[in-house]
């Protein structure tokens, strides 16, 4: 019973990283209607953004997620405006293979910044714990879940209570529409983009303190997101954190109880479950 | 004359094992097999409009029943190739109904989730050899990896070319145009959806049996390999999907780019393939074909009206 | 036709190879250095460098009355098995090299080797250590990682020797064919030790995730965690065991990463007490034909690349001295005959005893290593020869 307590606060805590992971992949995929094959390679380049303002600057690395999120919200401005921007109207198929192209590219070009070291995190702090009855609750792991519940708040009031969220909103329904009510799409494109890209920055950072960092980790982060933008919808942050969690506790739970070489089976079969059976469910839209 | 020039360039790719580069040779199987599986693509994925992810699981089936054949069972080479693309036919019918159901991205995205699940549900299995995989007998054929390949890519482009010209294809068409008015006109999509992916199945089998006894080893990593789907939708899309001959030129020109990438640059070909793709699809959006046609009409204007009629 | 066009502009491209000098003997090999195992793979690259040029300053290998120099064609095969066997068929067919070294990883060398014995062109690789490489039969494939059966076989015969006696073993092991046969043969050792087995859990080979095993761990308590797998996977392991508070009462052992700088480096003092083994440690004991022995090796390693060599640095030097003593020793660059005089090679190097089995692979023991302060200190090899820091002690108190 102890165990499998300790099991469900493993997966939640895990989850709620995930779901900062799926979050911005669902909020570029639900407005701009691009799947991002490079959103793993973004959550790598804001885990290096951190790593060097914590080991170069001595930034604690908590203090250093913002500004590493700054930092990753230009580099999507940028990408989105002048690269994606360029490609968005033709096939949906061809901004996919532009992802997928700038994954290989951005792989690429961290190895030649960063080396192919393996990079973690470490902060005095990283490895603490505290007991909860019989339970060990992990102190890195329940901030990074904090911090990626209050990105997802943070997110869900800027889109429902700003103008610009609320433009972003409109532009998501039909875009023809914005435009006639003064939305100018170039920009309010590049913003949701360049938002999808600060917080893979900031899950990044948070997964460089509770695993590590190399220029590849990205490809498995990449598949991970979609699972979570699925089950969560693509329109609700809060939804897409649960999302997260459930993907965690189910992956904890079948690396206990079945082996953790079925973990694969149970994420991808669940996720390919849910677009069978409920596609109301992500066609929804706010 | 067409007919012609098509005949010629077969048998000259036909002559290329007796030219006596074997560099040639392994490039040219791994590239012929490598157009099969873009133009398996082509008929699920060009005609239809359904981008699948997907199909490297069916690479992968003819990969282990191949495998699974000649190392656990065995059975001769042929009994393998049978094995395996009877095992993706299979799959393709099974799982085609529910998720060819799905529209658009979150078709594309299900079928990437089923390559991830089989790779595991694989690595899980006693007669798969679990994750570390299965030997082949080792076979100093590479004429005849290379022969067979081409057969296959002849075989699959003959195909593709009847159904361009079908009332089959005519129907997969209207469904990748407009699905619902398909439906009205009396397409059974469903049985149209699924008979393509079928089709694509088992051709990308064949391929993925051929490769296994040609590497001698295979794991679920590499058999369900997912880069490999992305590789033959980008081969696809850059010659011209939909199209009879578009993907091979896609298939042909991408290998050769990154073999050459690789063979001179070695280090930097990583990212440069990354680059190439970016840039192909930023500045050619319709594929080589349209290249072709677009540089006689418009000259090197043609590039940026591609980008001025796309962009935001 | 476009097609044909492209093609023939391949087949042209591809056909305008370099030509091999006469007077140098070109060993050939497809490294990662990029993508995923790029990590480990460039002491491949370096190490295999560093002996070509060492051999060919003492003056090359000694020919029929002629002294041939070395040269090294490398590819970077990008972490892609598909493109590595490729490559060394191009290595082999157009390249014209003499002979073949390794990747590293069992799986790569499990493809790439098959190619050496598809051409009948010896390959000496330092990188796979799986029984599967060694189990086909195949002739002109040599090893000179000692067989991963063993790796926990020095580790569990120190255990009978420490007191307080260990009695509970939990095994975590991946999945891929380097690890799968390391857990097979450390369940018949810790069978045979007289240990019982509390876990025996088997993870993907790319998983990141540890918590649930290692939940699993905290409550069974077992005395000793024997893990095997990757190196980042390792790195995991232990942040993971530090925050969820979980560690063994008495030693835990792992097969990668302790020898390596890059590892202690990402850990911090978080590394400390980990133990591992190695087959290699730079010692002056292991002297060497060309290098010296293998304390000058290490200097001179450290000094041109700027990371410290490990085992895997060191086991591709041997592979490269392992082809320039079978070539003296056959006297011809016959393919054949080289592979017949590697069969018999027998010589000392820094890397230690080079001599292979009749499958192709070298024996060697694993010395037990740990990390004791972030050095790296040898602890023992059939008896003691450094103090272990035994038994651990939990996370707070350390």
């Amino acid at each position: 019973m102890a165990l499998l307590a300790q099991i469900v606060v493993n997966g939640v805590l895990l989850g709620g990283l995930y779901g900062l992971m799926g979050l911005g992949m669902g909020l570029v995929w639900g407005v701009l209607n691009i799947v991002n094959l490079a959103h793993g390679a973004l959550i790598m380049l804001g885990g290096y953004a951190v790593y060097y303002l914590y080991t170069g600057a001595g930034v604690d690395p908590f203090a250093a997620l913002p500004l590493a999120m700054l930092a990753m919200f230009a580099l999507g401005y940028a990408l989105q405006r002048w690269l994606l921007g360029l490609v968005i109207r033709s096939a949906q198929l061809n901004t996919l293979l532009v992802t997928f192209g700038l994954d290989v590219l951005l792989s690429y070009l961290a190895q030649l910044a960063f080396s192919a070291d393996l990079r973690t995190i470490n902060p005095p702090y990283a490895g603490s714990n505290f007991a909860l009855g019989p339970v060990t609750v992990p102190l890195a792991p329940l901030a990074a879940f904090g911090v990626a519940l209050l990105l997802a708040a943070g997110l869900q009031a800027f889109l429902v209570r700003s103008r610009t969220g609320r433009a972003i909103r409109a532009t998501a329904q039909n875009l023809t529409a914005a435009r006639l009510h003064g939305v100018n799409p170039k920009r309010v494109y590049a913003l949701t983009f360049g938002l999808g890209a600060a917080l893979a920055g900031a899950a990044g950072g948070l997964y460089g303190v509770v695993s590590q960092l190399t220029p590849y980790v990205g490809v498995t982060l990449t598949a991970r997101s979609f699972v979570v933008a699925i089950l969560g919808g693509l329109d609700n942050p809060l939804g897409v954190i649960a999302g997260g969690v459930v993907l965690g506790v189910a992956e904890a739970a079948t690396a206990l109880y079945l082996d953790p070489t079925y973990v694969n089976v149970i994420s991808f079969g669940m996720l390919v479950v849910v677009l069978v059976l409920r596609p109301s469910r992500i066609f929804e839209r706010a | 004359m067409r007919r012609l020039a098509l005949a010629a360039a077969v048998a000259l790719l036909a002559s290329v094992p007796w030219m006596g580069n074997e560099t040639l040779v392994e490039f040219g199987i791994n590239a012929l097999l490598l157009a099969t599986l873009a133009q398996a693509w082509n008929v699920i994925g060009g005609f239809t409009g359904y981008a699948s992810f997907g199909n490297s699981v069916f690479y992968g089936l003819g990969t282990y029943g191949t495998a699974i054949a000649m190392a656990q069972l065995h059975l001769p080479f042929a009994a393998g190739l049978g094995l395996g693309a009877a095992m993706a036919a299979a799959c393709a019918l099974v799982l085609g109904v529910p998720i060819l159901r799905l529209r658009g991205p979150y078709f594309a995205i299900a079928t990437l989730g089923l390559s991830a699940a089989m790779a595991a549900i694989f690595s899980n299995l006693e007669i798969a050899g679990k994750n570390i995989g299965l030997i082949l007998p080792l076979f100093r054929g590479e004429r005849l990896f290379y022969e067979l390949s081409l057969a296959l890519l002849v075989a699959t482009t003959a195909t593709v070319a009847w159904v361009a010209s079908s009332r089959f294809g005519a129907g997969l068409v209207a469904i990748r145009e407009n699905e619902e008015a398909a439906q009205v006109m009396g397409v059974d999509t469903t049985r149209y959806k699924v008979a393509a992916l079928a089709i694509a199945a088992v051709f990308s089998a064949v391929a993925g049996g051929i490769h296994a006894y040609w590497i001698t080893f295979i794991d679920p990593a590499s058999a369900f390999d997912s880069t490999l789907n992305v590789k033959m939708v980008i081969m696809a899309v850059f010659g011209g999907p939909g199209t009879v001959l578009g993907p091979v030129v896609g298939a042909f020109t991408l290998s050769a780019v990154s073999e050459l990438l690789a063979s001179r640059l070695s280090t930097v070909a990583a990212g440069f393939y990354g680059l190439v793709v970016v840039l192909a699809v930023v500045f050619m959006p319709r594929g080589l074909l349209d290249l072709g046609r677009g540089l006689r009409r418009d000259g090197w204007r043609y590039f940026a009206q591609n980008v001025r009629r796309y962009r935001l | 036709m476009r097609s044909t066009h492209t093609l023939l502009m391949a087949a042209a491209l591809l056909l305008a190879g370099p030509v091999r000098a006469e007077d140098s003997i070109t060993l050939g090999a497809a490294v990662q250095l990029t993508g995923a195992l790029a990590n480990t793979g460039r002491y491949y690259r370096d190490g295999y460098q560093l002996a070509v040029d060492q051999i060919n300053a003492k003056g090359g290998v000694a020919v029929g009355g002629k002294k041939l120099r070395l040269a090294l064609k490398l590819y970077d095969s990008q972490s892609d098995v598909n493109l590595g066997v490729r490559q060394y068929v191009q290595l082999v067919r157009q390249d014209k090299v003499n002979f073949l070294l390794g990747p590293f990883a069992s799986n790569d060398a499990l493809d790439d080797s098959s190619v050496a014995e598809k051409y009948q062109i010896p390959m000496v690789q330092g990188g796979g250590a799986s029984s599967q490489i060694f189990s086909r039969g195949y002739r002109y494939v040599f090893g000179t990682l000692p067989p991963a059966e063993d790796y926990f076989a020095s580790t569990i015969a120190a255990l009978g020797k420490l007191t307080p006696k260990a009695r509970t073993v939990a095994l975590v092991s991946a999945d891929d064919s380097f690890d799968v046969s390391v857990a097979k043969g450390t369940r018949q050792l810790v069978a045979a030790a007289g240990l019982e087995l509390v876990v025996d859990k088997q993870y993907p080979e790319h998983n990141a995730e540890f918590s649930s095993i290692l939940s699993l761990i905290k409550s069974k308590d077992p005395d000793v965690i024997l893990w095997s797998g990757h190196e980042p996977q390792a790195l995991n392991f232990i942040r993971q065991a530090k925050t969820l508070g979980v560690s063994p009462k008495l030693l835990y052992s792992f097969t990668v990463g302790v020898p390596t700088a890059d590892f202690r480096k990402a850990l911090g003092k978080d590394a400390n007490y980990a133990c591992g083994m190695t087959p290699w440690l730079p010692s002056k004991a292991r002297r060497d034909d060309w290098f010296g022995d293998g304390e000058a090796f290490a200097a001179q390693y450290h000094q041109r690349f700027g990371y410290a060599p490990d085992y895997h640095a060191a086991s591709a030097v041997a592979d490269v001295e392992a082809f320039a003593k079978a070539i003296e020793a056959a006297g011809s660059l016959d393919p054949g005959k080289v592979r017949d005089a590697l069969a018999r090679v027998d010589f000392a190097s820094l890397y230690g005893r080079v001599k292979f089995g009749a499958n192709g692979q070298i024996a060697m023991p694993q010395t037990v290593i740990q990390i004791q302060d972030d050095k790296v200190v040898p602890i023992f090899t059939d008896t003691f020869v450094g103090k272990p820091l035994f038994p651990l002690p939990p996370w707070d108190k350390r």
